[in-house]
């Protein structure tokens, strides 16, 4: 009964403040408006392109990116050579839009790799290169890029866009995070009301679940309103064919949402044991910020280090963003997903076991 | 109901407290460590008014705190209803009202939902809860503010409002820290007027207090309060010797205080 109270209060604060609602529902509104907007002006109907490519080694792979690119209206002439040199060339000169070399027995060896090699200042080797890296992507096949005249932004290319994909989904779930856990746990301990509520003969541990849980609920409707905005404007965004955003089964978006489950108490604990510890909104703002940096560095780190290894796992934050680009990748890693939702969990029953000990050190409730 | 029932025991309750750098400069002391109680034992009973009243930083409010379970004593220890303060402090926290000015309430919710919400988190049935309410707020004149923010509230208002949620479940032992500071001489007449009836109840009340008269008017026995130690302790008439002031002043000065 008391454990339920502390629920519906938290949720009756939340639910009849609309500026809250708000708040919380808009990133996922943002990012639907922001991908479909950016895969409006990165996919927008041109004259059909005929791509002259050279081709180092062979692989089915070639093949899928030719289907990809008729999908699209677009055409790719083959010119097969054993000089990668000449082609390199070529490309440079704006004779070829690219260059492909696979490496050898490249379908065979789980090892085996792609170089390609285009013009990041024209705009139909640009295209072929975003083509292919999609494609490429959505097989999970290991591939290197090599760019001349590398110009600008243009040239991260869609690789590095489908990687910043789960790093855009956890800043807006720490956000999503924060907003309510620093004012339901920092505000309250600074203007007194927690107080009021530790006075009363409810124990430690329901209250420190009572706050949790429901902020981790409220949080989820964040997160969840991110990764609908996310799942949503993909299709616009990656510029692919539906047939091929088939890849993603309902298991890729199962096992994301699971990942987000995960990750969403986690960082609703942690940040409640930062608020329960400061003395006030502002310093706990402060920690959590320094907090936001942290998962964000290890979130790069995912992005720009390829093939981490399974030890991502253990860490909390970058096991889900490892996984979830394993996932968007087309790939089904289900026992590093479960691992890694195992491991957020435990550890968020640890930040609540820590935060019910803080509730009962009167240093840190009723410090000066 | 029997007599002289003891129902608060406190027994040689110390509570000392390490000043950080920032207190030391703004009290100007090297010390780093303050005890603010020191040794205090004293009992209150059944249906009486207990007022603890000493000169601020006496350590009136750490004993309310310490007594309410919100700190624990370095040493010592305390009984309320039988129940200690540092073994069994949840059975503590149902038997006791505590009210200070420390304690807020959310000024989003308004009175009425305030009420229900901690009658639940003191484990009211509903029944009994809506039938507190009525009566409570009746008594106070909240009714017709039951509905508003707390946030909203007038300040004395605000003073009724913490009064009815702090004994919403009925308590055996009402704890106040300061009853009536900062109210106006209508609230404060209505508090005290309820703390009165609170006793006819047969209920128990700790309050502390710097005022005088507040103790001459409410108190059956009182505790003069000295750099965290009893310095007289017992019946109202017994200590007052006829004038509290004057007694408490000698006391004062007695134990080195200056004026």
């Amino acid at each position: 009964m008391k454990f339920l109270a502390l629920i519906k209060k938290e949720f009756y604060r939340f639910f009849h403040d609309p500026r809250l609602i708000v708040t919380m529902l808009l990133p996922g509104i943002v990012i639907f408006l922001l991908y479909s907007v950016l895969g409006e002006e990165f996919n927008r109907e041109e004259e059909a392109r005929q791509y002259r490519v050279y081709l180092v080694g062979d692989s089915a792979a070639a093949e899928a990116i030719a289907d990809a690119a008729k999908e699209n209206g677009d055409g790719v002439e083959w010119l097969y050579t054993d000089d990668a040199s000449a082609a390199r060339e070529e490309v440079r000169d704006g004779k070829a839009s690219a260059l492909l070399v696979f490496s050898e027995n490249f379908d065979a060896s789980p090892a085996g790799h792609v170089d390609i090699v285009y013009d990041a200042s024209d705009e139909t080797s640009t295209a072929f290169y975003s083509l292919a890296a999609a494609v490429l992507n959505i097989y999970g096949m290991r591939f290197t890029v090599t760019a001349e005249s590398v110009t600008g932004a243009e040239a991260l290319g869609m690789q590095v866009l489908c990687n910043i994909l789960p790093l855009l989904i956890v800043v807006f779930v720490f956000s999503a995070c924060m907003s309510v856990t620093l004012e339901s746990v920092a505000g309250e301990k600074e203007r007194g009301t927690l107080a009021t509520v530790l006075v009363t003969s409810a124990k430690r541990s329901h209250i420190a679940l009572g706050k949790i849980f429901p902020l981790a609920c409220i949080s989820m409707l964040g997160a969840l309103s991110s990764f609908l905005g996310t799942a949503l404007s993909m299709p616009k965004f990656m510029g692919l064919s539906l047939n091929m955003l088939g890849t993603y089964g309902f298991w890729n978006y199962f096992l994301i949402l699971l990942l987000i489950m995960s990750v969403v108490p986690l960082i609703v604990s942690l940040i409640a044991v930062v608020s329960a510890y400061s003395k006030s909104v502002k310093e706990a703002s402060a920690y959590t910020g320094m907090l936001m940096i942290l998962s964000l560095v290890l979130t790069l780190v995912a992005v720009f280090v390829p093939a981490l290894g399974n030890w991502t796992v253990a860490i909390p934050v970058l096991n889900a963003v490892v996984a979830m680009q394993g996932l968007l990748a087309g790939a089904l890693p289900v026992w590093q997903s479960l691992v890694s939702v195992g491991v957020n969990l435990a550890l968020t029953a640890v930040f609540v076991f820590v935060m019910t000990m803080m509730l009962s050190d009167e240093r840190i409730m009723f410090g000066k | 109901m029997q007599e002289h029932e003891e129902i608060v025991r406190a027994e040689n309750l110390k509570k000392t407290f390490t000043l950080s750098k920032k207190q030391q400069k703004i009290e100007r002391t090297g010390e780093r460590r303050r005890v603010a109680v020191d040794g205090l034992t004293f009992s209150a009973y059944r249906g009486e008014i207990y007022g603890l009243l000493g000169p601020n930083g006496a350590g009136k409010t750490t004993t309310l705190r310490m007594l309410s379970t919100l700190i624990r004593p370095d040493a010592g220890d305390a009984f309320l209803c039988g129940h200690s303060i540092v073994k069994e402090p949840q059975r503590v926290r149902d038997v006791i009202g505590f009210m200070t000015s420390d304690l807020k309430l959310e000024g989003f919710f308004t009175p009425d939902y305030l009420f229900d919400f901690f009658g639940a988190m003191h484990g009211v049935e509903k029944a009994a809860l809506a039938a507190r309410k009525r009566e409570l707020f009746s008594r106070f004149g909240i009714d017709q503010f039951a509905g508003v923010q707390v946030k909203n509230l007038s300040t004395g208002m605000l003073q009724k409002v913490s009064l009815v949620i702090s004994i919403v479940h009925d308590p055996e032992i009402v704890i106040f820290d300061e009853p009536t500071n900062g109210l106006d001489v209508i609230t404060a007449k209505t508090v005290t007027d309820f703390l009165e009836e609170l006793r006819r109840m047969g209920k128990s009340i700790i309050l502390s207090t710097h005022i005088f008269s507040l103790v001459e008017k409410l108190c059956d026995r009182v505790g003069i309060l000295l750099n965290g130690k009893l310095a007289a302790e017992g019946a109202l008439e017994t200590v007052a010797q006829g004038d509290l002031e004057r007694t408490f002043f000698a006391l004062y000065e007695g134990k080195g205080g200056t004026l």
